[in-house]
């Protein structure tokens, strides 16, 4: 276990950084708003100096636009502290919609995301015992994969069913075709592994489906150790 | 002076534009590579100001087929990242990479230097 998880270390360390990455671009990409709408405002106030009219509506958009990129911030932010307590406990109870909920906001960052929803939200299901970091990592990984298939315009459905004295069942129905050679790579494979999760394929392949079990021998050794 | 503006952030460029038309200078806004190609077929600009992260036809991709369309074309990349990325060589200029927030003045300036030196 302890070799598998020191292999698994470079690989969530990229994974750890590479989301942070994508998050300082979209808090620049909000900044950049805000500060192109404040160099506005600002050339606005020039131009009433210099006696032009200043019409009210213009201040209202700006005012808007900044309160609602403010909004967006906030979301962002209130993702990124998720995402980072998520390395707190390596084993912990977790609850599978919360996981997937996080991991739809940070995917939906990258400039290949598409569009993505859950079936069924308001489904209740039994926590699961697992490592959240490594989980998270597996979900973002097989959600860009989806994304690269599906393409820009494409959709992606998430289905979950539990699956009795097992654990969850969790369907990727893709509005494209996924190409069953190049899934999943050796990276998902290894990660899936530590985590006791197995895929089936049905021959379409415009469906992926993953048990992931409530818990797994390695997870159990893992929190032993924690 | 017509600049074209490029990037999926919709409320960044529209902004811009605006600023941009204040000090006399047109510009026109696509939020997709797509969009940017279709206004290049019916448009003649100074410059293009592309994002380089882009859902579809990314900024380096829609700078090679905008070249093809217009080889005269000058190009500024945005980035939001911090690190700006080594140019490609392809037989048009060098690449400029600007990070956000823009500095308006400073985009302006570089533009003209653009124009200035082709």
């Amino acid at each position: 276990m302890n070799d598998a998880l020191n292999n698994m270390n470079i690989e969530n360390l990229k994974f750890f950084g590479k989301v942070n990455a994508s998050i300082s671009h979209e808090l620049k990409n909000i900044l950049a708003i805000i500060s192109e709408t404040a160099g506005f405002l600002n050339d606005l106030t020039e131009l009433a100096k210099q006696g032009k009219e200043l019409k009210l509506s213009l201040l209202e958009n700006c005012s808007n636009s900044i309160a609602e990129e403010i909004q967006r911030g906030f979301t962002t932010i209130k993702q990124m502290n998720r995402f980072s307590h998520s390395v707190d406990v390596p084993v912990m109870d977790v609850d599978l919609l919360e996981i997937l909920d996080l991991i739809i906001g940070l995917t939906g960052f990258l400039s290949f995301a598409g569009n993505v929803r859950i079936e069924d939200k308001d489904q209740k299901f039994e926590a699961i015992t697992t490592c959240p970091f490594i989980l998270q990592n597996l979900l973002y990984r097989i959600l860009c994969f989806a994304y690269e298939c599906a393409g820009p315009d494409g959709e992606i459905r998430l289905r979950l069913s539990p699956e009795k004295d097992k654990g969850i069942l969790l369907t990727f129905l893709n509005s494209a075709q996924m190409p069953v050679e190049k899934f999943p790579d050796e990276k998902i494979k290894q990660t899936a592994d530590l985590l006791g999760v197995e895929f089936k394929k049905n021959n379409s392949f415009y469906e992926l489906n993953m048990l992931i079990p409530h818990t797994c021998d390695k997870i159990k050794e893992l929190e032993k150790n924690q | 002076m017509k600049i074209l503006l490029v990037d999926d952030e919709q409320k960044f460029i529209n902004m811009l534009a605006k600023r941009l038309a204040l000090r006399g200078i047109e510009a026109d806004t696509a939020y997709t590579g797509e969009e940017a190609l279709k206004k290049a077929e019916s448009a003649v600009y100074d410059v293009a100001v592309l994002d380089i992260k882009m859902p579809g036809i990314s900024g380096p991709q829609l700078k090679r087929k905008l070249f093809t369309l217009h080889p005269n074309l000058n190009f500024i990349f945005v980035t939001g990242h911090g690190a700006v990325e080594k140019s490609e060589e392809d037989g048009s200029e060098k690449d400029i990479y600007l990070s956000k927030p823009l500095d308006i003045d400073f985009l302006i300036e570089t533009v003209q230097e653009l124009i200035q030196a082709r």
